[in-house]
């Protein structure tokens, strides 16, 4: 019976070296032996996620299942891993994690994962902000993502390169500064140019994360609410475009690589004094200081104040494939993490920004210093940031449209390369050649 | 000798040949002889058809459908794909930066590798330990290479930068001028491959037989002379070898570029796409345009190119081998000349 079983082994390990669908299938089907209850969930992520503790927690809690975790190190990587298990037709774990970034393009084939109304995510519909919540409803009405984190944005300063500038250092009065409220767009650049002038440094690291920032605010950026493609005619879109390749050009631009900020340097030697920070910023540049050689007495703060108001840049979910042997209990798993309770230590675990009320009202409660930023209370800031932020469609093309059609105009924006105009209709032509 | 010439007289009746039924024994054993060594080579073919063969045909099969990565199958669409392929700015924008890279690199990398195998074949002490140390940066993954030499040539403070900056020179754009970034890219590949071709040109030169340097250096010829007349030409097979698997390799090259420039992570290779090889192309294509079926016409189109250049070599060699023949023929008769004298 042994060697029967030897064998069969062997065959079956041997056919999944030969073809790589076969492993996705092998696994899946003998990943879990059904007897009883033992059961195990695979569970994807990516980034800083913050959940070992809560697997085990749940686990604790649930004898006989277990969790096997896979962290993908960046959304970007999680994106290629997501799409071509989902192009290979198998291969996704049970919970999959799904950015913001890239929603739009699992919407597109949305029927390929479960709808969490079978699995009574009406029934916590409140528990999420609004918008949240209709992020993961696909046109039919279907629910296919526990919503974990968000994005709202606020503003990162350096407080000895504001006050070297004759600026303002402390954090509310940098919030009055840049307009408390009605801070905007103008006001950020005007004092950019202050800065600069007094200065001769730079004032935001390079125009891309800047212009991230003041797409996602627009109530509809690159496509309209029902899904158009309107870069084009967007006039609020052009308007902002000028208004930061101005900035660019009057040298408010450090134009770094982004993402690698020189090794994290450039955060430690006043190449720039300030950068548009939504809650899981703040573990980047925390790791990016770090990397650089800075510390806390570099000097980094964190602003209740967000130029053009209210904004929101990523954010992810937890969604269940259909290809899932274990869907009732896999959504059972995702639901549970997404809690507020959950959400609160997973906060505290990665330092990203939760999406569930509750939880936010804990962390504005608990109002927790945060010793890399001058000890701000991040919690409770975001908490306010999130106020007023309005969801905008995210189309199927939304992030190739980001790094790949504005990307190399605002490159050559920072490099003074170009003018307005010229990096506009650049945008234009790559739009009209990759998206089509 | 000359009974060949008469023909043989004309058979009238058919010779009988008993047919007598073959045992099972001999039954099998003729099929032993005739099948096996067919079995023995099979598992080759049979990988080979799954993992070289079933992709080929299937990625032609994609490349002739409107195909989305996530979607799947389209229409069938013929030709299209390739014909909008090749009008692309940036597919030409790819070959032409693969092929600058591979110049870059396969050149420069041969003359090297066959330099430091001409050094290890010298009676060096401590021999093993300084043929293992040139495979060594081989057995590093391309990632982490990658990613130790972007921090190398950083534009702000990486190394070379920084050394540049002590003789005086100004610092130079790697990760925006399109020929600084090639060479960057070109040197870690030649990093990783140096030491390994050097290997392989090693094997072939202790197999020039040592003889044949000493009858030249009794003749008087010097290192040089002898480099180049003897040890060259008996190398000559593996050296096309070498070049053949680096054409492969180098027109292939992916995950160098893909990771020499992190803030470009829609695999643009570059701001303005300067060191996009066709590979990184075809990614961007497959997994951020999400058009399967182009990037599948992208396969192909690199497919053909290496199947050419690859042609291309083997002409090469083809004209090696027969300059070799021609050689090894004027030997032969210098020798059978000798020999009857």
């Amino acid at each position: 019976m042994s060697l029967h079983r030897a064998i069969r082994g062997g065959v079956a390990a041997g056919a999944a070296g030969l073809a790589l669908t076969l492993v996705a299938t092998g696994c899946s089907s003998g990943g879990a032996a059904q007897d009883g209850d033992e059961l195990t969930l695979s569970v994807t992520t990516f980034g800083t996620f913050g959940y070992e503790e809560l697997y085990e927690e749940y686990e604790a809690a649930n004898p006989g299942i277990t969790i096997s975790a896979t962290n993908i190190d960046t959304g970007g990587n999680a994106r290629t891993d997501t799409f071509t298990k989902l192009a290979a037709g198998g291969g996704l774990a049970d919970v999959v994690a799904i950015e913001e970034g890239w929603l739009g393009s699992i919407m597109e084939v949305s029927d390929q994962f479960v709808d969490l109304r079978d699995h009574g995510i009406e029934e916590r519909a409140a528990d999420w902000v609004d918008w949240k919540y209709e992020q993961a409803t696909d046109p039919d009405g279907r629910v296919i993502g526990y919503g974990t984190d968000i994005g709202p944005e606020g503003l990162c300063y350096n407080g000895p390169l504001f006050e070297a500038a004759g600026l303002p250092t402390d954090r509310e009065a940098v919030a009055e500064l840049f307009g408390g409220e009605d801070a905007s767009w103008e006001r950020y650049f005007e004092l950019g140019r202050q800065y600069q002038e007094t200065t001769g440094e730079a004032w935001y690291d390079h125009s891309g994360f800047v212009w991230n920032a003041m797409v996602n605010q627009l109530p509809e950026g690159y496509y309209s609410a029902d899904g158009e493609l309107i870069v084009e005619d967007n006039t609020e879109l052009r308007e902002r475009f000028d208004q930061l390749a101005a900035g660019t050009l009057d040298g408010l631009s450090a134009a770094e690589a982004a993402w690698d900020w020189n090794g994290g340097q450039s955060f430690v030697d006043g190449s720039f004094a300030t950068f548009v920070c939504p809650g899981w910023m703040l573990g980047t540049i925390t790791g990016k200081l770090e990397a650089g050689g800075g510390d806390a007495t570099t000097g980094w703060d964190f602003a209740n104040v967000f130029p053009g108001g209210a904004a929101n840049w990523g954010g992810a979910f937890l969604s269940v494939p259909v290809t899932s042997e274990h869907q009732e209990e896999a959504a059972k798993l995702a639901s549970w993490l997404t809690e507020p309770e959950q959400q609160v230590k997973q906060s505290a675990a990665a330092g990203n920004f939760p999406s569930t009320l509750d939880a936010q009202e804990q962390l504005a409660a608990d109002a927790t210093p945060n010793p890399v930023f001058n000890d701000a209370p991040t919690g409770a800031i975001l908490a306010e940031r999130a106020e007023g932020v309005q969801a905008q469609f995210k189309g199927p093309k939304d992030s190739l449209i980001q790094e790949n059609v504005f990307g190399p105009p605002l490159k050559a924006l920072d490099r003074g390369e170009t003018d307005a105009d010229a990096a506009w209709s650049q945008a234009v032509q790559l739009l009209g050649e990759l998206v089509d | 000798m000359t009974s060949t010439l008469i023909p043989p007289p004309a058979r009238t009746t058919p010779r009988r040949v008993v047919k007598e039924p073959l045992t099972r024994r001999q039954r099998l054993s003729r099929f032993d002889l005739k099948a096996s060594p067919y079995l023995y080579i099979a598992p080759f073919f049979v990988l080979f058809a799954l993992t070289g063969l079933f992709p080929l045909v299937y990625t032609l099969v994609v490349s002739l459908h409107d195909w989305q990565l996530l979607q799947g199958q389209g229409d069938f669409v013929g030709l299209a794909n390739f014909t909008e392929v090749l009008q692309d700015r940036y597919f030409w924008n790819s070959i032409g930066n693969t092929l600058s890279i591979f110049v870059l690199s396969s050149v420069p990398q041969l003359i090297v590798a066959l330099v430091l195998a001409a050094v290890l074949d010298q009676n060096l002490r401590a021999k093993s330990f300084w043929r293992m140390s040139v495979l060594l940066p081989y057995v590093v993954s391309p990632v982490a290479v990658a990613l130790i030499f972007s921090s190398v040539f950083g534009e702000q403070s990486g190394l070379v930068n920084n050394l540049l900056g002590v003789v005086g020179i100004e610092p130079i754009e790697w990760k925006n001028d399109t020929l600084a970034s090639h060479v960057a890219i070109a040197t870690m590949v030649n990093w990783r491959w140096t030491g390994y071709n050097a290997l392989i040109l090693l094997a072939a030169m202790q197999a020039v037989p040592r003889d044949l340097h000493e009858a030249a250096a009794i003749d008087g010829a010097g290192a040089a002379r002898r480099f180049f007349s003897v040890t060259l030409p008996g190398i000559r097979p593996t050296f096309v070898f070498v070049m053949i698997t680096a054409t492969i390799g180098g027109l292939q090259i992916f995950a160098e570029p893909r990771l020499f420039d992190v803030s470009t992570a829609g695999g643009i290779g570059g701001s303005e796409r300067q060191f996009q090889t066709s590979v990184l192309y075809l990614w961007e294509m497959a997994f951020f345009r999400q058009d399967f079926g182009k990037a599948a016409a992208i396969a192909w189109l690199l497919f053909l190119l290496i199947v050419g250049i690859g042609l291309i070599n083997f002409l090469l060699s083809q004209r090696i081998a027969s300059a070799e023949k021609a050689v090894g023929s004027r030997r032969e008769r210098r020798r059978s000349k000798g020999a009857r004298r």
